[in-house]
């Protein structure tokens, strides 16, 4: 069955100098409840970096892709939704 | 135990770097440093301190650090200088404006953390018994408003009134880098600001990454590193520290490409050298044992070596001989390349001024200073291809990247020349632990090899790295899988 969120975290050189590091972290931050709805993609660069004033890390969650994206930030993300 | 958990204040310092390093590929670093401090914190933006102009004061002190230079060295009238003076003097000057300390404060950015180490909180309901003010020995808490206020002159920080207070309400709060430095090294001035102790800093980093500020800084090699690397006519040669897997999420042939494209000729496993300086320290342990010395500690952590020399240094006969594995690595690189460049990227500072004393490397770069490079040269490490090092390691030389790997290896190399002895690790160094190596002969039974980690956990928890030390050890485990 498809998991309900998919999560790409871009672990381009950008976005993982620039905060995304912890992000490889994500897995086992999740809370147990969440943790059967998640796929995780850990991904080269997604090219989202590449826009003016772009702020690194990002990580897309199926359609929405979130700038200065931190493990706190995404888990609240999947709470609301 | 001082981690790297996310933290704005190192992220900040990154973008600076990334900034810093475009300035200097695009040849234009004199010419528009000035600007930088404009940049990072701009006019519209909201501000991290009371306001931008003070925001960009301590950005411009932060670029006077990456330049190298001591902010302590600072006269009254330097404060108009501008940066672009300060590049033409690091330019002309050379490395000798290095010396000293690897670490500098910068007042403007250090909060002055308050003295007295207890305060009382709000839920202080100023009760009838008071035993906070009847059992303080310095007679310094009074009531004002229905609560307690303890002043912070007389305040000594015994505690006492935080432990009889019925209501929790008066709680502990350390001056955070005092409390990560395991040598009393940094200390307030008059006016509150922090000063490290050059005499007996041993650079281990821990005030780095433990203020809240981001007020401490090392002083940066940067500039002489890409001065070397953009220049077509210098050989360089990047010297890779066995911590570097698990720095970048990607493979070290990749990283060994990226090192490539940005200028460096060659590329050298240290772990090449912690291979060769296990085998010695091996062959050095058992030559002491047999002549009755009781232990041996190992040599390979700067912070840990400087540490002896300052402060215990009754172990001194004690440290092994061998040098450290950096050093081996640089020794080769100049017999292969003289007159080469040799350039040391790790986590670590206190490997710094390890550095400056050694004829066998001439300078050093961390990995979140390399990472900007990378940003800044448009390198992205993932989508290099693979490529090997000019001199690549075994699995027991890329082991000593995390705590535990250096004493597995001498006990390994030892047992196969048919000599059984034991190890004990000291974990990260603090107070307790620096008590406990001073009495190391007592300590550990006789035959014993004694590793030392001034960082918690080894050197993928340096004050350098990038990774959280968690995933770092998950990398490293997996390519020693791939590659045994």
């Amino acid at each position: 069955m498809a998991k309900k969120f998919k999560i790409t975290i871009c672990s381009g050189t950008t976005c993982y100098v620039l905060g995304g590091a912890h992000l490889m972290m994500l897995a086992e931050a999740l809370p147990a409840d969440l943790k059967d709805q998640v796929e995780i993609i850990d991904s080269n660069c997604i090219k989202a970096c590449q826009y003016e004033n772009a702020l690194p890390p990002f990580v897309q969650i199926n359609d929405y892709l979130m700038a200065q994206a931190s493990v706190a930030k995404v888990v609240e993300y999947l709470r609301k939704h | 135990m001082t981690m790297n958990y996310i933290n704005n204040a190192s992220l900040l310092k990154r973008q600076l770097v990334v900034r810093f390093a475009r300035l200097m590929f695009a040849g234009e670093l004199k010419n528009k440093i000035d600007l930088l401090p404009l940049h990072q914190a701009p006019r519209n933006s909201e501000a991290v301190r009371c306001c931008v102009h003070h925001d960009r004061a301590v950005i411009r002190y932060r670029l006077i650090a990456l330049l190298g230079f001591a902010i302590e060295n600072e006269k009254p009238d330097d404060e108009a200088r501008t940066l672009s003076s300060y590049v033409e003097e690091a330019e002309a000057r050379g490395l000798e404006r290095m010396a000293g300390s690897a670490l500098t404060v910068i007042d403007e950015a250090c909060s002055a953390c308050i003295r007295a180490n207890y305060r009382v909180t709000n839920a202080c309901r100023g009760c009838v018994a008071r035993p906070c003010m009847m059992n303080c020995p310095k007679n310094c808490i009074s009531f004002e408003n229905g609560q307690a206020h303890i002043d912070e002159k007389a305040c000594i920080s015994c505690g006492i009134c935080a432990k009889v207070c019925p209501y929790h309400s008066i709680v502990f709060q350390p001056i955070p880098c005092e409390q990560a430095c395991p040598v009393n090294a940094i200390v307030q001035d008059k006016n509150g600001k922090q000063d490290i102790i050059a005499e007996k800093c041993i650079n281990c980093g821990k005030c780095l990454q433990a203020c809240p500020f981001g007020a401490i800084m090392e002083r940066s090699e940067i500039y002489e590193i890409l001065r070397a690397i953009t220049n077509p006519a210098e050989a360089t040669v990047a010297l890779i520290a066995p911590s570097i897997v698990g720095q970048f999420n990607t493979s070290l042939g990749k990283l060994v490409t990226a090192l490539r494209k940005l200028g460096f000729d060659h590329v050298v496993e240290v772990a090449w050298g912690a291979d060769l300086a296990a085998q010695k320290e091996t062959a050095e342990l058992i030559e002491r044992l047999e002549h009755g010395q009781t232990c041996m500690t190992s040599s390979c952590c700067p912070a840990y070596v400087d540490a002896v020399n300052k402060h215990i240094s009754n172990i001194k006969p004690l440290v092994s001989d061998t040098l450290s594995p950096m050093q081996y690595a640089g020794e080769w690189a100049g017999q292969q390349w003289p007159g080469a460049r040799r350039v040391f990227v790790g986590p670590c500072i206190a490997k710094r001024a390890e550095a400056k004393a050694s004829p066998h490397i001439e300078n050093t770069l961390t990995y979140e200073e390399l990472g900007s490079v990378f940003i800044a040269a448009g390198v992205d490490v993932a989508e290099c291809e693979e490529s090997r090092a000019d001199l690549e390691a075994t699995s027991v030389g890329r082991k000593f990247a995390v705590s535990g790997g250096v004493s597995t290896a001498i006990k390994n190399a030892a047992s196969a020349a048919g000599h059984n002895v034991t190890d004990k690790v000291i974990d990260g160094l603090d107070a307790k632990s620096l008590a406990m190596l001073k009495a190391i002969e007592k300590v550990v039974k006789p035959g014993t090899f004694v590793e030392v980690m001034s960082c918690e956990g080894g050197c993928i928890n340096g004050p350098g790295v990038i990774s959280n030390p968690t995933v770092a050890r998950r990398f490293l485990e997996k390519m020693l899988q791939e590659h045994p």
